[in-house]
């Protein structure tokens, strides 16, 4: 239904119809031939509008690109930055008789009251309690805040993924970067908008649902990213085809259809037919540029982590990450944890919290840090959203023992850059862990305040679907007042 | 302007947000807020304007406004109150219309004064006068729902009538229910609040603890019964029937879509060869524009629309040629015949259906499973159109193939249209609200693909746009709830299939029970090798609970090795044989040769397909993740009903579990029991909404729906199958949004040939390829696309009144078909398993774990056509993605046509395009070696017309200089091959 390049084509409106040669002759003297000859084809401007064209933000944007470090798996808020006294003062008492309602587990034995088996250490000047397992990320508190009333609405894996993404527990809505991607298109004319970076392990847990574009066109969803090499399927010619070659196709293919559109005059798909393949052709060079980690300095690989195998493959999609924003990419999407074993290769921690959350602890803790200090250090933090997340809580009482199960009442997300005041902890979670205290946020908050912090009103982003005018936010969402500065 | 509109707006934005904290910060000239007391300024705006809503039996989004301490602790949107700070309180914002939903949802807004009176309370801590507890207000009505029926007017159950104090203060059979300041010496509070063993109520859910709460309170406070119990209505009736109920004005009902289609005759045309009826309605709109239509398209451009149009693959230079030189007047009738009858036409239509079914192979969410047998359905479609299986006749069996009269294996396998949808399949049990995710799963797809109307937007309110009450939806929930999803042999008789069934099932039970046996044995080693495997893995304390004795246990350590207990550590089967007797040994070999020898009855697997029929879902077999592991009173209470089963075993007559209204969709929220219905606007005539079956099995209400459904009087149906028929054959439907002729779609460029073709088509006995052949043989579909006509374009820019025909680029699907085709390599096989093609193992790497994708190596059995790739709800196929295939988890209108830069990369450098590229380069060889016969028959096999002058000699600088699969590759390439013209 959607014509993308056609019905707004500024060639059909410029001239009522340009020929093919007229077509071409635009294409070398203004756009992406002419770029290339400069030199400069990665930055070029886009030529005529398309689906991902800039689109103006519906008000001042704190925030140009949005980086979400997703946790799959369910990190536990108590054991990372939510310290609860209420679980070493009623350590290894039954919950049952201390909160209201019933307690119900899914699988196995509720357990008793649990505390966190890490010792918490206070971080910055705000003095923020932090696990011992994030020794660096703790010393970048002052510009964190910590949302600690955040709840979900799914007990399950991928329902709950896709809440996060989508503000949906059912599959076939876009998720939160397609929307953005559809809200605001992307400067960038050789990478996509919106690009996933998944865990070297697989997954995550739901697979491309979680990028999709749900009712959306097929140009809004998520672009997955190999950490390494060509970074997308069927970028780069097969091998033994030389550039010469291609580039010989191509002029071929640009001439015959340059004439077979003379007799079509003004049909913009075509006319975008023959520009979108000058943009592949661009996107082969510049694209595998993009993600190209060659030219860091050692010093900059150092601070990732990429000097140590444990945090070399995050530290690698941290890096990645960066560099994907500096090339105009709205919305980044990195996984830490992916498919297989639930103890090892995910956040899942029902066995044993100490050796589960110890390990990714660890995986993640000098590549999150190194992404702030880096995004700061080039000035790029004051306009770049990062937002650490999972998909649920756990619970404050044992599994197993010494495991935790899933707990969607209450998680802690935390956000920085964009403008976020730091150093503040937003809202609360109840004595133990269990439920949200004070000002309880949902997804549907936090997808109007990222939207917010894009420059989007999430009332007034809108996609006609259904005979409806859908939202990330459905019919909810409620901006965190005080997350920013002001 | 609207630079400077955004600014304004942009820095508005951030005042308004960066000054949320301090909003409530009063000027200095206000007067301090006035001191409010609940009792006086709240709790009568509380009542009026919250309390239908959110206390008692509704409490919508689970917010109870009630009593203070549910207040505090919010609905399922969190938090409502925040004490002292009016700014963060949802209560506040939402009557004070900050937030959305504004409230109350219904009704007035609230004055300004009493506004500022809520803000000034929660300022001032939101206290709360605990009111005394009122006989009238707050045990009343839970005696009227949850007493009375059963120890009341009609019946005294034990003796017991509790409609007075003094009843039951005499009690029944048991003794005085009553125990006036003493709750906890009352049989009335013991038994509802389950202390004894007697639980009241016996039917329906407990009561809430608030309720058992007010009983409590009430009998301390000496249970004064101030109001004599008298029939009256219950208080929460009067606000769910104002939910439930919508008036139908005459001009909703008089939209044209719920009117039924009138044939009128078509007008005089303005040329004698607009004889077609189509062509003559078409002519008289184009008039009103004075638009001047396009000559007709050559030959070549015709066969080759006809053939991707019917068949989705391209003629063959034969095909072009023969039909070119036929210069019979029926030429283009014959070639019609001959596509329609061609076997490929079903596979390329029924494609077209499989979006409207959201057809896919698997089940999509975390587990992804495989539907191993979901292709029947898809063979079924493919067939159906064949066959041209009148198009009602179609929807009967797919939505009631298990209760028609004659049931066939054909009829049973239709029925995977219904469960052809997204399901979790992991945990059923413990998330029943699912269910109603899938009752909307079937109504959106009834709704969007057979109705054209949004019917799922009723499922929390009444339609905003058209006039569909929310009640019609849970009226057409209650036509399909009975239905459960089970997999049938496909056997001879249904005899034969039951015993199989039965067969199968006795086996898994021996089986289990000689494994029970086996665990027995080895319990006290596992029990053993546990307690090592606890002794080496966990801390201290987890020790110290789990080796004291049971008694000594605090409550906490009872949790805590119950957990571990429960868990694993009991080693493996080797490592437990190692410790158990000779004996122990030589009777678990005993046992296990046992099941082997069981094992060897189990019947030989049937075929077998993937159907639903009537039953109780609610007493589903156990699935994955549906064990309960440990704790068993962890899980929900199984369904109050009594011997209810999953599938209906007879005898009698088969009863559909209950279905309610739900209030805001919530299934914790139930209004009315819901009778069986259909779309009440859309109703004309008397339709039966249950047709009994004389075997009782099922309920016969899904066979009236379909019957509705597919019946002349339905104005909806016809018309929207036509208009989705049309859209293919000509680019645009005449109503372009086809799953929505609400008002919110658009609205028909056409209707008066709407009609005309609707009522065509149901004369003609709902035949799909009379339809195809009435609409391709007006002149309007033989039109040329090319057709440059400055008045025309000035005057129809978009070709709505279709004055020349409107190309359309390929599907997905048409695209590779296509390529294969040229090629000459398409394997045409039909029906069957599906295949994989090469999936780049980058990409399978985000695949799930249960899920399948076989890549199978490039060859014959990849060749086939693409309707055949398995369609995996969580990998799409990334060629078909790249070129707009519809979400698998929705029920598809028009497909999107994109066109972006992955389209591109796809077609230059997929492994695939280039070894098709190479393989009509060896085709093309094969037949002649000279070049300029080499590019002039390229352009015949991708094409179907011979090269220009200008394109030879282009295409052979290109090949002399390189080779005949530069040339190749470019073809697949062309715009002109990706376009239908």
């Amino acid at each position: 239904m959607k014509y993308f390049w056609s019905r707004r084509d500024f060639l059909w409106r410029a001239g009522g119809g340009l020929s093919g040669v007229a077509l071409a002759h635009m294409l070398n003297s203004q756009g992406l031939l002419a770029a290339e000859i400069a030199g400069d084809a990665c930055s070029a401007k886009p030529l005529g509008d398309n689906p991902y064209a800039v689109k103006p933000p519906h008000f001042k944007p704190r925030a140009k690109a949005v980086i979400s470090l997703f946790m799959t798996g369910g990190p536990s808020a108590v054991d990372l930055f939510d310290f609860k006294e209420g679980l070493v003062k009623y350590a290894g008492q039954p919950i049952d008789d201390k909160i209201h309602g019933d307690v119900i587990v899914r699988q196995g034995y509720p357990g008793p009251l649990m505390p966190s088996p890490f010792e918490f250490k206070r971080y910055g000047q705000s003095g923020k309690l932090v696990s011992e397992v994030f020794p660096n990320l703790g010393q970048h508190v002052d510009d964190i805040a910590f949302i600690h009333s955040v709840f979900g609405r799914s007990n399950d894996h991928v329902q709950a993924h896709y809440e996060m993404q989508s503000g949906q527990i059912r599959v076939g809505f876009p998720s939160a970067g397609s929307w953005i991607t559809y809200g605001l298109g992307t400067e960038s004319t050789s990478l996509p908008a919106f690009v996933v970076i998944a865990d070297g392990r697989g997954g995550p847990i739901g697979g491309p649902t979680n990028w999709s574009a749900g009712y959306m066109p097929a140009a809004f969803q998520g672009t997955l990213f190999r950490a390494s090499g060509d970074p997308i399927v069927d970028l780069k010619p097969v091998a033994g085809m030389t550039p010469e070659t291609q580039r010989s196709r191509l002029d071929l293919l640009s001439k015959l259809n340059e004439l077979d559109m003379e007799k079509f005059p003004g049909a913009t798909d075509l006319s975008a037919r023959i520009s979108s393949y000058e943009l592949a052709y661009r996107m082969q060079g510049c694209a595998p540029k993009a993600i190209d980690i060659g030219s860091e300095s050692e010093q900059t690989k150092k601070l990732y982590g990429l000097d140590e195998p444990i945090t070399e493959p995050f530290g690698r999609q941290c890096l990645l990450a960066r560099r994907l924003v500096e090339h105009g990419v709205r919305f980044v999407q990195l996984f830490q944890g992916g498919m297989g074993n639930q103890n090892t290769d995910t956040w899942d921690a029902h066995s044993n919290i100490r050796s589960n959350h110890g390990q990714h602890a660890k995986e993640s803790d000098v590549p999150i840090a190194g992404l702030l200090t880096d995004l700061k250090a080039r000035g790029l933090l004051d306009d770049t959203l990062v937002i650490w997340h999972g998909e649920f809580g756990r619970m404050p009482i044992s599994q197993r023992g010494v495991g935790r199960d899933h707990n969607p009442g209450v998680m802690t997300v935390w956000m920085a850059g964009a403008g976020i005041k730091g150093g503040q902890s937003i809202g609360s979670s109840d004595e133990f862990g269990y439920k949200t205290g004070e000002q309880p946020i949902s997804y549907h908050d936090l997808h109007a305040t990222m939207l917010h912090l894009l420059g989007l009103d999430h009332t007034k982003l809108t996609y006609l679907y259904n005979g409806r005018n859908m939202r990330l936010t459905d019919v909810y969402g409620t901006l965190i007042p005080q997350i920013v500065n002001a | 302007m609207r630079r400077v509109s955004s600014i304004i707006l942009g820095i508005f934005a951030i005042v308004f947000f960066t000054a949320l904290p301090n909003a409530q910060a009063p000027s200095p000239t206000a007067a301090a807020p006035p001191a409010v007391t609940f009792a006086r300024d709240i709790q009568p705006i509380l009542e009026k304007n919250c309390a239908a809503c959110h206390s008692g039996d509704l409490k919508l989004a689970e917010l109870d406004l009630s009593n203070r301490e549910a207040a505090m602790r919010g609905g399922e949107h969190g938090a409502v109150i925040v004490a002292g700070n009016s700014e963060k309180s949802k209560l506040y914002r939402m009557v004070a219309g900050l937030d959305q939903p504004v409230m109350p949802m219904q009704g007035d807004a609230l004055k300004p004064t009493e506004v500022a009176a809520i803000k000034a309370w929660i300022d001032q801590g939101a206290t709360w006068d605990a009111p005394a507890v009122s006989f009238a207000k707050d045990i009343q009505p839970i005696m009227e729902r949850s007493c009375w029926n059963c120890h009341g007017e009609s019946m005294q159950l034990s003796k017991l009538d509790l409609r007075t104090r003094e009843g039951a203060l005499r009690g029944g059979a048991h003794g005085p229910a009553l125990a006036p300041g003493k709750a906890d010496e009352s049989r009335l509070y013991r038994a509802v609040a389950h202390l004894d063993a007697i639980k009241m109520p016996m039917q329906g859910d407990k009561l809430k603890p608030e309720e058992i709460a007010a009983f409590k309170a009430w009998i301390d406070a000496g249970a004064p019964w101030d109001v004599v119990a008298t029939p009256t209505a219950k208080p929460a009736t009067s606000a769910i029937a104002a939910l439930e109920n919508m008036e139908l004005t005459p001009e909703q009902r008089n939209y044209w879509a719920f009117k039924l289609p009138v044939q009128k005759t078509p007008p005089i045309a303005s040329k004698a060869e607009f004889s077609h009826p189509i062509d003559r309605f078409l002519d008289a709109a184009r008039a009103e524009k004075k638009l001047v239509a396009a000559p007709r398209a050559d030959k070549r451009t015709l066969i080759r629309r006809a053939y991707i149009d019917l068949i989705g693959l391209p003629p063959s230079p034969a095909d072009v040629e023969a039909f070119v030189a036929d210069r019979s007047d029926d030429a283009w009738d014959k070639l019609i015949t001959k596509l329609l009858a061609s076997p490929q036409y079903g596979e390329r239509w029924g494609r077209h259906w499989l979006d409207v079914a959201r057809y896919a192979d698997s089940n999509g969410f975390e587990q992804d499973y495989d539907r191993p047998n979901a292709w029947r359905y898809r063979d079924y479609v493919i067939n159906a159109f064949n066959q041209d299986k009148p198009y009602n006749q179609f929807l009967k069996e797919q939505i009631a193939g298990d209760e028609l009269d004659y049931v066939t294996h054909e009829t049973l396998i239709a029925t995977g249209f219904l469960r052809a949808g997204p399901r979790v399949l992991f945990r059923e049990k413990d998330n029943p609200e699912r269910r109603w995710d899938y009752v909307d799963d079937l109504i959106a797809t009834l709704g969007r693909g057979v109705m054209g109307m949004t019917v799922n937007c009723a499922r929390c309110h009444n339609h905003k746009f058209d006039p569909i009450a929310q009640k019609d939806y849970y009226s057409l929930a209650a036509a399909v709830n009975g239905w459960v999803e089970t997999d049938w042999p496909l056997v001879a008789s249904r005899t034969e299939a039951e015993a199989y069934l039965k067969q199968n099932k006795d086996v898994d039970e021996k089986i289990e029970a000689l494994r029970d046996k086996i665990s027995a044995i080895e319990k006290p080693y596992r029990d053993e090798l546990r307690a090592a495997y606890i002794k080496k893995e966990y801390p201290e304390n987890v020790q110290r609970a789990v080796f004291k004795p049971e008694a000594e246990r605090t409550p906490g350590e009872q949790l805590l090795a119950a957990q571990v207990l429960s868990g694993g550590g009991g080693g493996t089967d080797a490592e437990v044989a190692k410790k158990m007797t000779a004996a122990e040994l030589a009777q678990k070999k005993e046992l296990t040769s046992q099941i082997a020898a069981i094992e060897k009855q189990r019947p030989k697997t049937p075929p077998m397909a993937e159907i639903i029929t009537d039953g109780d879902w609610r007493f589903a077999p156990m699935g994955r993740g549906d064990e309960t592991i440990g704790c068993p009173k962890c899980r929900l209470p199984p369904p109050d009903r009594p011997n209810g089963t999953y599938l209906q075993e007879g005898p009698g007559k088969y009863e559909p579990p209950p279905t309610n209204f739900l209030i805001r969709g919530d299934p914790e929220s139930k209004g009315s029991l819901m009778k069986p219905g259909f779309l009440s606007v859309a109703l004309h005539g008397e339709h039966p909404t249950e047709i009994p079956r004389p075997d009782g099995r099922t309920s016969g209400r899904r066979l009236a729906l379909a019957e509705w459904l597919g019946s002349n009087d339905n104005p909806l149906t016809a018309r929207v199958i036509v208009n989705r028929v049309w859209h293919h054959h000509f680019g645009r439907g005449i109503v372009a949004t086809l799953d929505n002729f609400g008002k919110m779609g658009e609205q028909p460029t056409h209707p008066e040939l709407l009609d005309y073709l609707a009522v065509e088509f149901m004369k003609r006995g709902w035949s799909m390829k009379q339809l195809h052949r009435f609409m391709m043989t007006s002149e309007a579909y033989q039109m040329a696309s090319v057709f440059d006509q400055g008045a025309n374009v000035k005057a129809d820019p978009e070709n709505r009144l279709l004055w020349r025909y409107r190309p359309q680029r390929l599907d997905a699907e048409t695209i590779r078909d296509a390529m294969l085709s040229v090629a000459g390599n398409i394997n045409l096989t039909m029906g069957g398993l599906a295949f994989f093609p090469n999936v780049p193992k980058e990409i399978l790497v985000t695949e799930q774990t249960k899920g399948r994708w076989d890549n199978q190596p490039d060859g014959p059995a990849t060749w086939r056509r693409s309707i055949y790739i398995y369609q995996r709800r969580s990998l799409p196929f990334p060629m078909f993605e790249t070129f707009d295939h519809p979400d698998m988890n929705l029920t598809a209108g028009a497909r999107n046509v994109s066109t972006v830069p992955t389209q591109a990369l796809t077609l230059l450098n997929n492994p695939f395009v280039l070894r098709e590229a190479e393989l009509l380069a060896e085709r093309i060889t094969s037949e002649t070696t000279d070049p300029v016969k080499q590019i002039d028959l390229g352009y015949q096999y991708a094409l179907g017309r011979p090269a220009t002058d200008l394109e030879k000699k282009l295409a052979l600088e290109k090949v002399k200089a390189g080779t005949l699969v530069d040339f190749t590759h470019v073809l697949l390439n062309l715009s002109e091959f990706l376009y239908m013209r």
